[in-house]
């Protein structure tokens, strides 16, 4: 009897040994991912902002300048894409959406962001763009991959359509989460009109072309990311857009077109780390507490086996 | 012989049960009928 004990407790032992490494490193890339039919939206806020009046063309200091950012997976085209990538793919429909203090539009960018729905790696596929133009992205954009590394990153910027290191800058402690804190500086940079901007009468798509006036932008970009989701809980920008030289300003050489310090507003930070904690338990569970947990069980049951066994031998001799 | 059996029995299961698992994965789930915003929505609860 004790035999026939000692041999189902090896039996077990050997079940959540074996459970702890593959539920690590076979279960955990195939089963932690980003969901294709999520939808998050995030507003931010500029207060105060410099907002270029198109009216008059003028600089005017305002009281805040509001983005509402919507991401929206689309799991039609993920199904689509997945079937040729024969991988995991997440599709976003991305919308930054720009308000200014009067609640009129200041501009809208749509962008489609397709990337692998474990390692965040981009996937090229058609319709992969930002404001209507194909891009390739490289790097990652929105949020890092799951079990973030204390190491730069490439980061994808939307305005110049180009990827670049964002710098991983240290460890700090964020509502009392550990986070890894990235910058990133997007120097002075010639880019396109958003095509839907708020000048009447006038086409975005040709503006450059009809007066030679151009539009630049600069940022410092910083992100607070909570390291095992890799998703950010905070995000900050200081932000400047200038319109420079050509028929439409005037005689002046450039106009500041916004600048200000964008931040989350705070309602979004608290549901960010609300919702941020839980997945990290969730991500936890599978990287760290089942695998450590089913390897000590494990150990203990094959203790408990040996002893057994020790024992009827005993008897027996 | 019956310790080398019980060792295979359950190596077996550990493996049968974490490709069940994964190759089961998640739901897709939908596309949310929620439309890209184009107005600031108001405080979250």
């Amino acid at each position: 009897m004790r035999r026939r004990a000692s041999l189902v407790l090896l039996a077990l032992a050997v079940f959540f040994a074996a459970l702890s490494p593959l539920l690590r490193w076979y279960a955990f890339p195939r089963l932690v991912k980003i969901p294709p039919g999520q939808y998050q939206e995030m507003v931010l806020e500029a207060k105060p902002a410099t907002l270029l009046d198109y009216g008059t063309l003028r600089a005017e200091e305002v009281e805040k300048v509001t983005i509402v950012q919507t991401l929206k997976g689309n799991v039609e085209e993920s199904e689509r894409i997945e079937r040729s990538a024969g991988r995991d793919v997440v599709v976003w429909d991305c919308l930054s959406y720009v308000e200014g203090p009067d609640g009129a539009m200041v501009s809208q960018i749509p962008e489609r962001y397709v990337f692998d729905a474990h390692s965040q790696a981009p996937v090229h596929a058609t319709g992969e763009s930002v404001d209507g133009e194909a891009v390739r992205r490289g790097g990652i954009e929105f949020k890092w991959p799951f079990l973030t590394e204390k190491r730069d990153y490439e980061y994808f910027d939307a305005q110049t359509r180009t990827s670049a290191p964002i710098h991983y800058k240290g460890t700090r402690t964020f509502r009392g989460l550990e986070v890894y804190y990235f910058e990133q500086t997007v120097p002075w940079t010639k880019v396109r009109y958003p095509k839907k901007m708020p000048i009447p009468g006038i086409d975005a798509t040709t503006l450059e072309q009809q007066t030679g006036t151009t539009r630049w932008y600069t940022t410092k970009r910083m992100f607070w990311v909570e390291p095992v989701t890799g998703a950010p809980v905070n995000g900050e920008e200081i932000h400047r857009e200038e319109l420079r030289g050509g028929t439409l300003l005037g005689g002046r050489d450039k106009v500041t077109a916004f600048a200000g310090h964008v931040k989350v507003r705070p309602d979004y930070v608290d549901h960010t780390v609300e919702l941020v904690t839980s997945q990290r338990r969730l991500v936890l569970l599978m990287t760290s507490h089942l695998p450590w947990g089913f390897l000590a069980f494990g150990g203990a049951l094959l203790a408990l086996a040996l002893v057994l066994e020790a024992r009827s031998r005993r008897v027996s001799a | 012989m019956r310790a080398l059996a019980a060792a295979a029995v359950g190596l077996v299961a550990a493996l049968a049960l974490v490709l069940t698992v994964s190759a089961i994965g998640q739901p897709p789930g939908e596309t949310s009928p929620k439309p890209l915003l184009t107005t600031v929505p108001g405080p979250r609860k």
